[in-house]
């Protein structure tokens, strides 16, 4: 009962949720970028490999010239550049979007490997220091507020940007004429080419921006979270964040709580010595929670019709 | 236009190569060596390498097919690396348990274990695609990560650890073991080396049959023709008389089999053990090139497993000579893969006129793209 009794206690600890929550913005930045792609019709199983790249030419970037906002931008834009080769691929050449995007993860990971070779030979990739990661920023006065100010207002930069995509994606994809072209793209692109949308050209802009978000993730988890770049640092989470999106059946905000409960259990795991369960094991839940949605034991998630079918003009 | 895709990926690679200032004529001439033997300036033994080549290509076949299986019946396994690990856990959890048995009881209890196991990693992608029409390559992605994480958990702090602070498990009995091909004797020298560094084992043997087991049953059973006809379009499946949930089902049992049979085959026949050297595996990702590569059939499965095979071989050797990271056999199994899912050979050659007759079709292999339609409503069965 003891343990119980601390477990409990634990949930009751700012520590936890403000952990909580910046475990989940790395999951959701990716997940949001898979609800955008797929919703255009453009399956992205690549969010893994476009973090990873992030990850690795932030790290790169930061170390040259030392300015993060720099090195930033150039996580996101790497990540963008895997979104346009998925995008390429998928959409101009039609291929089959579930091999490119094992394709770009299988690239993401050897390319960085070797460049890390390439750049730094045997040595270690290097630590960023202090100064030149993504800061942590308390809004003053809300950071006052007792429980929630450390939860919500004590957080990384990339925390509240995530917060605020989330918010935009939400808006854009459900309250917008762009959101709603996106979506008939994604479930009848030929009706909506009849209506003269151009169905290429927002699906390219979908699955770019999926790799751009990837990205920013990317610089997150290696110039925020950590400060270095490790081989395969990703660790699977931009296969969580497609769990994340069809646990929340493609919308941004049922995405996000996903990626809330997958956090929790990090952050539980971290926070803890209490619970002596193993950390594999522990690790293996996001991933059979989401089986068990996919069975259908919590509701039905289907994706949008026409995801997976690259577009060929003129077809019935 | 598969022998085309590799070499448009190796220009590609040389390219990245030497942008980044590397030589890409001795990478490749290292990839060459380690892979094959031929052309070795760093004093390799070409018989240790084809060995080795060989060890590599052994899985990739089994789990090549395991992936060129479900393909035909329109469904798209990337499970193959968890399925491979399950069989690998199973394989070890029983010649660990059972370590004193003789050999024909042992070892064909490990084997049929560790098929048992795959089949089980796999049949629940497959019962959750019949039944709730879950896509199975969001299923089997998530299933890799449960079998990894299991592996895991089972040598660091379970019940498979050898001793606290290891990574690995006890070894498996010797009745478990696959025998090498070479006998392992230290005074016996083939190629100037004792065979008992010769790594290459019998399970060539049980892999080659597996590839010959697929072509058969696609091709001369009635399973094989409803696994076609599933893939050829569910709808006339269905219209057909073929049960369409269960084809499914029985195919990724299969497919499962297939992927835990080269597990076993590996602890059996490599590792004796279970240990961290499999965290980072990619084979059953491999296997997807494979299938691709190899257009489905048991030939170029083969084919296409000696390649990559090669590949991983040579990358070691190609980093210790040349000096340039062996990840670079993955960018090219990338580029190997954008190049035939892209056709861009296909799409080169259309843009210049005069050569030959226009690029075919994609490669027969049943494109990914229809079953995405169905894989929304689970297929109705006739009551």
């Amino acid at each position: 009962m003891t343990a119980l009794g601390d477990v409990l206690h634990l949930l009751f600890t700012a520590n936890l949720w403000q952990a909580t929550l910046a475990a989940a913005v790395l999951l959701l930045l990716p997940a949001l970028g898979g609800v955008i792609s797929e919703r255009s019709g453009v399956v992205n199983i690549a969010m893994e490999g476009m973090m990873l790249t992030g990850a690795f030419f932030g790290v790169v970037a930061d170390l040259a010239w030392h300015n993060v906002w720099l090195a930033t931008g150039v996580a996101i834009l790497a990540g963008g550049l895997m979104g346009t080769i998925h995008a390429v691929v998928s959409i101009q050449f039609r291929a089959d979007q579930i091999v490119s995007g094992i394709a770009i993860n299988i690239f993401a990971g050897g390319l960085t490997v070797f460049l890390v070779n390439r750049i730094y030979g045997l040595q270690d990739v290097g630590h960023v220091g202090q100064s030149e990661l993504l800061p942590y920023i308390n809004i003053p006065v809300l950071d006052q507020i007792p429980f929630f100010g450390k939860v919500l207002f004590q957080q990384n930069v990339v925390v509240y940007a995530a917060l605020v995509l989330l918010v935009l994606t939400h808006v854009v994809l459900f309250r917008t004429r762009l959101g709603l072209r996106i979506r008939a793209v994604g479930e009848h692109p030929q009706a909506a080419d009849t209506a003269g949308i151009n169905v290429f050209m927002l699906r390219y802009g979908a699955v770019i921006t999926s790799g751009l978000l990837s990205g920013l993730a990317g610089a997150f988890l290696a110039i925020g979270v950590s400060n270095t770049f490790v081989p395969g640092m990703t660790d699977g989470r931009g296969y969580i964040a497609l769990a994340a999106m069809i646990f929340g059946k493609w919308t941004p905000f049922g995405a996000f709580i996903a990626c809330l409960i997958f956090g929790l259990g990090e952050a539980i795991y971290a926070n803890n010595s209490i619970i002596h369960i193993s950390p594999y094991l522990l690790s293996m839940l996001p991933y059979l929670i989401t089986l068990i949605v996919l069975a259908g034991l919590v509701g039905r998630s289907t994706p949008p019709a026409a995801d997976g079918l690259p577009y060929v003009p003129g077809s019935e | 236009m598969p022998v085309g895709s590799v070499i448009l990926a190796f220009v590609l690679g040389a390219v990245i190569v030497a942008v980044t200032g590397g030589n890409p004529f001795a990478a490749y001439s290292g990839l060459l060596c380690g892979g094959t033997g031929l052309g070795c300036q760093g004093g390799e033994n070409p018989a240790l390498q084809i060995s080795t080549t060989i060890v590599y290509v052994i899985p990739l076949i089994t789990t090549g097919v395991a992936v060129a299986l479900p393909f035909r019946a329109g469904l798209f396994n990337i499970g193959a690396e968890g399925q491979m690990i399950a069989g690998m856990m199973a394989c070890t959890a029983i010649g660990v348990r059972f370590s004193s048995l003789p050999a024909p009881v042992l070892l064909p209890m490990v084997l049929v274990g560790g098929m048992a196991a795959g089949a089980l990693w796999a049949g629940v992608a497959g019962v959750l695609k019949a039944t709730v029409g879950a896509h199975e390559v969001v299923t089997t992605i998530m299933l890799n990560y449960v079998a990894q994480w299991l592996l895991r958990y089972l040598i660091i702090g379970g019940p498979l650890q050898v001793a606290p602070g290891t990574s690995k498990s006890l070894p498996i009995g010797a009745g478990a073991r696959l025998a090498t091909i070479l006998p392992a004797d230290n005074s016996l020298i083939i190629f100037g080396l004792p065979a008992s560094v010769y790594r290459v084992h019998t399970g060539l043997l049980l892999a080659l049959a597996a590839a010959a087991l697929f072509a058969f049953l696609l091709w001369r059973t009635s399973l094989g023709y409803e696994i076609r006809a599933v893939g050829q379009s569910q709808r006339a499946a269905r219209y057909a008389g073929v049960s369409v949930a269960r084809t499914i089902i029985v195919t990724m049992l299969i497919a499962g089999a297939f992927s835990g049979f080269a597990g076993a085959i590996q602890i059996a026949g490599v590792d004796h053990n279970l240990s961290d050297v499999y965290f980072t595996d990619t084979t059953g990702f491999d296997a997807i090139a494979v299938a691709l590569l190899g257009l489905g059939s048991a030939v170029g499965i083969v084919l296409a497993a000696i390649l990559f095979g090669a590949l991983h071989a040579g990358g070691a050797v190609m980093q210790a000579d040349a000096g340039i990271s062996g990840s670079l056999v993955f960018v090219l199994q990338a580029l190997i893969l954008f190049s035939i899912a892209a056709n861009f050979v296909g799409q080169i050659r259309r843009l210049i006129p005069g050569l030959g007759r226009p690029a075919a079709l994609p490669p027969e292999l049943p494109p990914a793209a229809p079953l995405m339609t169905e894989a929304a409503d689970p297929p109705p069965e006739p009551a």
